[in-house]
């Protein structure tokens, strides 16, 4: 799986981290996110993964399934199954 | 088959404390919880006091639980189970925990208030796009009990009693049946709610039973000549029940018994009390437990500091009481607390039993002109006192006419 920092990968990252800003309880620094950032680290666990779904399927227009998610750790690794669907 | 059922778990998060000596001391310093309203902002509403759970002690709390915020009154469950079981000895250290074969009846009367609130928020914003998928499991009552059972692995059944200010009574009441007739050893059970938020503080806001004295020490007064209403509390209690035999066998430290229950409606108006149908409950409660009113140490009423309220269960602890009614004392833990509604019978429950161990009734706040309408009963007044019994009785009333009480037996009971 492509890994790259540049492109349509670092314009998902911007947006991913306009959509947690946006819709996030939690208290963070948004602006620090990068694509090693974990799940656990920005308080997304096995709920509120379904609620960051639903708000990237509104955003980005691609339905993903908890079960699809469910083994990735970090935001890179989340941008780049979001990159890999929107060119499916 | 009836079983003795004890109690071998205390938790809460409350307005005076999050521990149980915390809430003892501040209990006999006779220092409230009640003070402005921090957690919404209260610009045009007519009141603006309530009794707060320190939300700084909250986040600590939930942080060493290895849990995030979902929901206030979820997260104040949380708090309360988490010191009640570890407080009976069945959960140590970390999770994940193994599986117990323990129930969790919890009671509400709001429920998950502030993920409501977001939703409505949400929706009124985006329409139907608002609606974020953990709405649901958010929003159901069954998110404290659920949460609970999740949390520690209990995989007994899990369910809310929803009874406005009898829900947590009713819910110890149910669970203590349940050890009783033996379709359970051991049940966490209690009350919980977060409902600081500007929906739902408005709506009490409006309805008129709220006091509008302007000093939140003093402004919760009950059975003052001088109240003026309640004042809403948020918190969450928790007790452990247990067969005794089984608590026995296990070593478990025995903090009291819940010895007799009693039920009843009053069929007979939304808000207002009857004083036929709490003396039914009260009847009930001290006929199961073969207790004789005389031998009560205490009686933990209600005690809402509305007119009617205080009026209407003086009337009934009157006829039920009899003769012994001048001489058994009245306790209010309101005036500490707050009106925590359907955590309320949980917390009053815990400090019935803390009041039964230490042999002390800790002071009412504000009651310093008896209302004569409230007369005919010892009410407790700035003073604490010992007390010589290990029975006491706690009455919860609620609005739809719910009535539930617990006889409670002191751990020295014997």
């Amino acid at each position: 799986m492509s890994t790259s920092s540049d492109g349509g990968n670092d314009q998902i990252m911007a947006r991913m981290r306009a959509l947690l800003e946006e819709s996030s309880t939690e208290e963070y620094d948004w602006s620090s996110i990068t694509r090693e950032t974990t799940f656990e680290e920005i308080g997304i666990d096995s709920l509120s993964i379904l609620d960051l779904l639903y708000d990237v399927d509104q955003e980005f227009g691609v339905p993903l399934e908890a079960s699809e998610v469910i083994d990735l750790r970090t935001l890179g690794e989340f941008a780049d199954l979001l990159v890999e669907r929107q060119k499916a | 088959m009836k079983r003795r059922v004890a109690v071998t778990g205390l938790g809460m998060a409350s307005a005076i404390g999050l521990e149980e000596e915390t809430v003892w001391e501040r209990l006999m310093a006779g220092r409230g919880g009640i003070g402005e309203i921090s957690l919404l902002d209260t610009t045009g509403y007519r009141v603006s006091i309530g009794a707060e759970v320190d939300s700084e002690e909250v986040s600590s709390r939930l942080s060493a639980m290895g849990r995030r915020s979902i929901d206030r009154a979820l997260d104040l469950a949380m708090i309360a189970g988490d010191s009640a079981l570890r407080q009976s000895g069945l959960i140590d250290g970390e999770p994940p925990y193994e599986p117990q074969d323990v129930a969790v009846i919890f009671g509400s009367g709001v429920g998950s208030a502030e993920s409501h609130h977001t939703a409505f928020t949400a929706f009124a914003k985006r329409g139907v796009r608002g609606l974020r998928p953990t709405t649901v499991p958010k929003c159901m009552y069954n998110a404290i009990s659920s949460g609970l059972s999740l949390q520690y692995r209990l995989v007994g059944t899990n369910y809310m009693v929803v009874s406005a200010c009898t829900s947590a009574t009713n819910a110890i009441g149910a669970a203590a049946r349940m050890i009783r007739d033996g379709y359970a050893d051991t049940v966490l059970c209690g009350g919980a709610e977060g409902f600081f938020d500007p929906f739902f503080y408005g709506v009490w806001n409006n309805l008129g039973v709220l006091s509008t004295l302007p000093d939140p020490e003093t402004a919760c007064r009950p059975f003052d000549a001088d109240r003026a209403g309640c004042v809403l509390g948020e918190g969450a209690g928790a007790l452990v029940l247990e067969a005794r035999d089984v608590a026995e066998r296990r070593g478990a430290r025995i903090r009291g018994e819940i010895a007799g229950y009693g039920e009843s409606s009053d069929a007979k108006h939304r808000t207002s009390p009857s004083a036929a149908g709490q003396a039914r409950a009260m009847r009930q409660a001290l006929e199961e437990a073969a207790v004789e009113p005389s031998d009560l140490a205490v009686v933990n009423a209600p005690g809402t500091a509305t007119e009617a309220n205080d009026e209407c269960e003086s009337r009934s602890i009157r006829e039920v009481l009899g003769d012994a009614a001048s001489r058994v004392p009245v306790c209010a833990h309101k005036s500490y607390f707050g009106h925590t509604l359907g955590a309320s019978g949980a917390l009053e429950t815990i400090t019935t039993l803390l009041s039964l161990e230490h042999r002390t009734l800790p002071p009412n706040l504000n009651l310093e002109r008896p209302d004569p309408a409230c007369g005919g009963i010892d009410l407790v007044g700035a003073e604490s006192r010992e007390i010589h019994s290990p029975w006491a009785m706690k009455n919860s009333f609620g609005f739809g006419g719910g009535n539930g009480v617990l006889i409670v037996r002191g751990p020295d009971g014997e």
